[in-house]
């Protein structure tokens, strides 16, 4: 960051790809639509390279998280009375297309298709349940659970006391207690 | 623990979010309950299927370098995966929140441009001027991709989509062309007299051009903002549609207007329809005899910007003259980014038969807001009742804060009268973004003279004694340039020669015009007390009947006002005293004051008390009653004749 804002051009990029793939995770989880996360992926480095001046530091990490944060929640906002995409999309979440029945059925070497099929089915289920959650909550969880940030730095980032960030976990994982689809053994 | 464990209890203890007490008590309750550990594996394993999106998710290098690429001033527009979408067609129309702007031209594709020969001023040279000036985002091989009108099932997945053609907030532009079908295609030059029908919906995505300039007038005395702006916009010959949406804005959609500003001749705006079961979206058709750039003035009404003034005075260490700033405050929460808008504020009261806000969130852009109430232009909507004030032009420097909070340059806010109102124009440009505000100072003036006073008259603000300020908005008063908007006014005094500032109090204060005089009510004045006590009371000469009866006596009170300063200044008070009937007579017991008959039935006494020092005003009054009061009004009525 320091490079970057004496000048050093080559500085950004090297920003960029540092953070990623942990940024673009984070906005997948957060919008459920890998288009809308690549949208606001550029969105918040163009933020950072715009008010790089006014880091005061020091851990990027969280500033970063936090610019992404309000982009994503003002993108939520604006979009709020629009039809999500993330039910019906035909791309997953890694921006894979959806194999079809026969496909999943054709494919060579595939694990168990009902198998498959079962896990691709609670995926949607987890999916559905992490995207109805308020935004706040879901900002809280993704970066407390997927980004693995301790509660003190995600309430850096969501700019609000370590108490509400509990509060808003606590909510968010009642409410996916009751949503998430029964527990399965997980294979990534 | 009484009972088992509620489950937010295992999941805040599983996700280490309760306190510790709470933590060490359910600890000891699983340590010993069967049941409760179980549930707690129950939840664990339902979270655990959170892991099921935990995958394996990269950054693409075409990303990256986009990232860097818009980041950095050169940007490149993001792939539309349309081929991955075949949903995107329905809902396009209700996709984009906000204003868009839709291009449909009707007619086929590769046909040559056939330049009139009158317009040598729209060469080729010329557009590439043009398009030199905008952004990047409206290149001309977008322009390139705007003349393309394919099939909608050659809606190409290498059709290209730039997000950055962006309005404001929650406002995103795109500008569409339709299949042209081939029955329709013509040779070169003609123009097909009649109107097409509607837009296809079948859709190209194309860039839009951003606004060139824009330019905000804001009335403060109604909710109630117009907006004039300038697009560039990439026009076939023929017959093109424009699209205009206003979700999540505050834009009253009768209000919108359309002008081409060059070209006028060849260039015609026919219509803004509304198409039915398309919410919040017009489209205008327009006719063309150029091809190319044409730049085109949108003008509309929208609620939620909103300014207003205020003012904070410095009393100087001996409250004789005072230091006066005024600011206006700017309010964005029209749902509308305006970035580098042209400011101009309105003070005049507006009359407005409907409200903006009501215009805008009505579903359909000509349904009524009302149950009942007239339906039309916001041309017959708006009755403008400003003042009339005289005009000057007054240049007084303002300064603004940017993002960085670091002070800008100066700026300055020009005022000057028109004939219906009163109106401020910001010097430069102005970015204000949606939900934010922005204060800008007016003018400053040192150094006016005012006199500071505190009232007692108990039958206007009971018994403590009340704080004013006065002044006028005149040369003598060092103002006087311009009206003064109504506002919020917050006086302070300097209390020591380090400029050590007390708050004094504050008030609201309407319009002041030119030449007015100012009071301002600064509240109670705590260190001065001001206790009247009636001393005496007495009745005298009286008057009876033929049968003994009292008809009529005169009554004499006597009252002592004691007057405590415990200020450090001398204080100048005005005491005010009813006597509930016109026909009374005072006679003051000591000269510590003067008394001056305010009206009919009220007094006023002056008088200047020391600092730190105590007065005591004497005085005794005498009412007439009865038939002692008649005899009054008689010689009064005689006296009249």
């Amino acid at each position: 960051m320091a490079a970057h804002l004496r000048g050093d051009t080559a500085a950004f990029r090297e920003l960029v790809e540092r953070y990623a793939d942990g940024m673009l995770r984070y906005l997948i989880h957060m919008t459920g639509n890998r288009d809308q996360a690549e949208d606001l992926f550029q969105e918040t480095f163009k933020k950072v390279h715009e008010k790089a001046h006014t880091y005061r530091g020091p851990v990027f990490k969280s500033w970063l998280f936090t610019i992404a944060t309000r982009a994503t929640i003002d993108h939520m906002r604006r979009r709020r009375h629009a039809a999500t995409s993330s039910l019906d999309q035909e791309t997953d979440c890694a921006g894979n297309e959806s194999s079809s029945l026969a496909e999943t059925l054709a494919s060579d070497g595939a694990p168990d298709p009902a198998e498959e099929l079962g896990r691709e089915e609670r995926k949607q289920q987890v999916r559905e349940a992490v995207a109805s959650l308020p935004v706040k909550q879901r900002a809280t969880l993704v970066l407390a659970y997927y980004q693995q940030l301790s509660y003190r730095e995600v309430a850096d980032v969501m700019g609000c006391s370590l108490g509400t960030v509990k509060t808003q976990m606590s909510r968010a994982l009642a409410t996916l207690a009751r949503r998430l689809p029964d527990s399965i053994s997980v294979t990534k | 623990m009484n009972g088992h464990c509620t489950e937010q209890q295992l999941i805040d203890y599983a996700f280490e979010l309760a306190s510790e007490a709470q933590t060490r008590e359910v600890r000891a309750h699983l340590d010993s309950c069967e049941v409760c550990r179980a549930k707690l594996d129950g939840l664990k394993a339902k979270f655990s299927t959170l892991d099921l999106l935990r995958e394996e998710v990269g950054a693409s290098a075409s990303l990256i370098a986009s990232t860097v690429e818009a980041a950095t001033g050169t940007k490149r527009p993001a792939i539309l995966r349309l081929w991955a979408r075949p949903w995107l067609g329905a809902v396009a129309a209700v996709f984009v929140v906000g204003v868009a702007l839709l291009i449909v031209s009707t007619f086929g594709p590769g046909r040559k441009v056939s330049q009139p020969g009158t317009e040598k001023s729209f060469s080729q040279e010329n557009l590439s001027q043009r398009t030199r000036d905008v952004p990047a985002a409206t290149g001309p091989e977008k322009l390139v991709a705007a003349d393309r009108s394919l099939p909608a099932e050659a809606a190409s997945p290498t059709a290209v989509w730039q997000p950055q053609a962006k309005l404001g907030a929650g406002v995103v532009a795109q500008s569409l062309t339709t299949p042209a079908p081939a029955e329709l295609k013509l040779a070169d030059a003609e123009i097909d007299e009649k109107p097409p029908f509607a837009p296809a919906s079948a859709i190209e995505l194309v860039v839009l051009p951003r606004r060139q300039n824009v330019q905000l007038t804001i009335y403060n005395g109604a909710d109630l903002t117009l907006v004039r702006e300038q697009r560039l916009l990439t026009l076939k010959k023929g017959w093109n549609w424009l699209q205009f949406m206003w979700a999540n804005t505050l834009i009253d959609p009768t209000s919108l207007s359309l002008e081409p500003v060059e070209h006028k001749d060849q260039v015609e705006v026919q219509q803004l329809v509304f198409p039915p079961r398309l919410r919040e979206l017009g489209r205008w058709l327009i006719r063309s005899e150029v091809e190319g750039q044409v730049p085109f003035e949108l003008t509309y009404m929208t609620s939620g910007l909103a300014w207003r003034a205020f003012y904070m005075g410095t009393l100087s260490l001996d409250e004789r003259s005072m230091r006066l700033e005024g600011y206006v405050r700017v309010d964005n929460a029209s749902g509308e980014d305006y970035e580098d808008a042209q400011t101009r504020l309105i003070v005049g009261k507006v009359h407005l038969l409907d409200q903006i806000r009501d215009l805008a969130q009505r579903q359909y852009a000509y349904g009524d807001p009302r149950s009942q109430g007239p339906v039309g232009g916001l041309g017959e909507a708006i009755d403008l009742e400003a003042r009339n004030e005289s005009l000057s032009l007054a240049e007084l420097l303002s300064y603004t804060q940017g993002d960085s909070g670091v002070p800008m340059e100066a700026k300055e806010i020009i005022k000057e009268g028109l004939s219906e109102y009163f109106l401020y124009t910001i010097e430069g440009t102005e970015t204000i973004p949606n939900e934010w505000g922005k204060r800008l100072l007016s003018f400053e003036a040192d150094d006016i003279p005012v006199t500071s006073l505190c009232k007692y008259d108990e039958e206007r603000w009971g018994t403590e004694p009340i704080r004013f300020v006065s002044f006028a908005n005149d040369v003598e008063h060092r103002l006087g340039e311009t009206p003064l908007p109504d506002g919020a006014v917050r006086i302070y005094r300097r209390i020591d020669k380090e400029k050590h500032l007390a708050y004094v109090g504050g008030t609201e204060t309407k319009y002041i015009p030119v030449g007015e005089k100012v009071e301002l009510n600064l509240g109670p004045a705590r260190l001065v007390k001001i206790e009247p006590v009636l001393m005496d009371v007495r009745t005298e000469n009286h008057t009876f009947d033929s049968k003994g009866n009292v008809t009529g006596w005169d009554e004499v009170r006597s009252w002592k006002i004691e007057i405590a300063n415990a200020r450090t200044l001398p204080v100048d008070i005005e005491i005010t005293r009813g006597f509930d009937t016109p026909r009374w007579e005072l006679k003051m017991e000591n000269p510590t004051a003067t008394y001056e008959k305010h009206d009919v039935t009220h007094a006023r006494f002056k008088l200047t008390v020391g600092p730190r020092s105590k007065e005591v005003l004497t005085y005794t009054v005498t009412t007439y009653h009865g038939a002692r009061e008649q005899v009054l009004i008689q010689r009064e009525q005689n006296a009249q004749r």
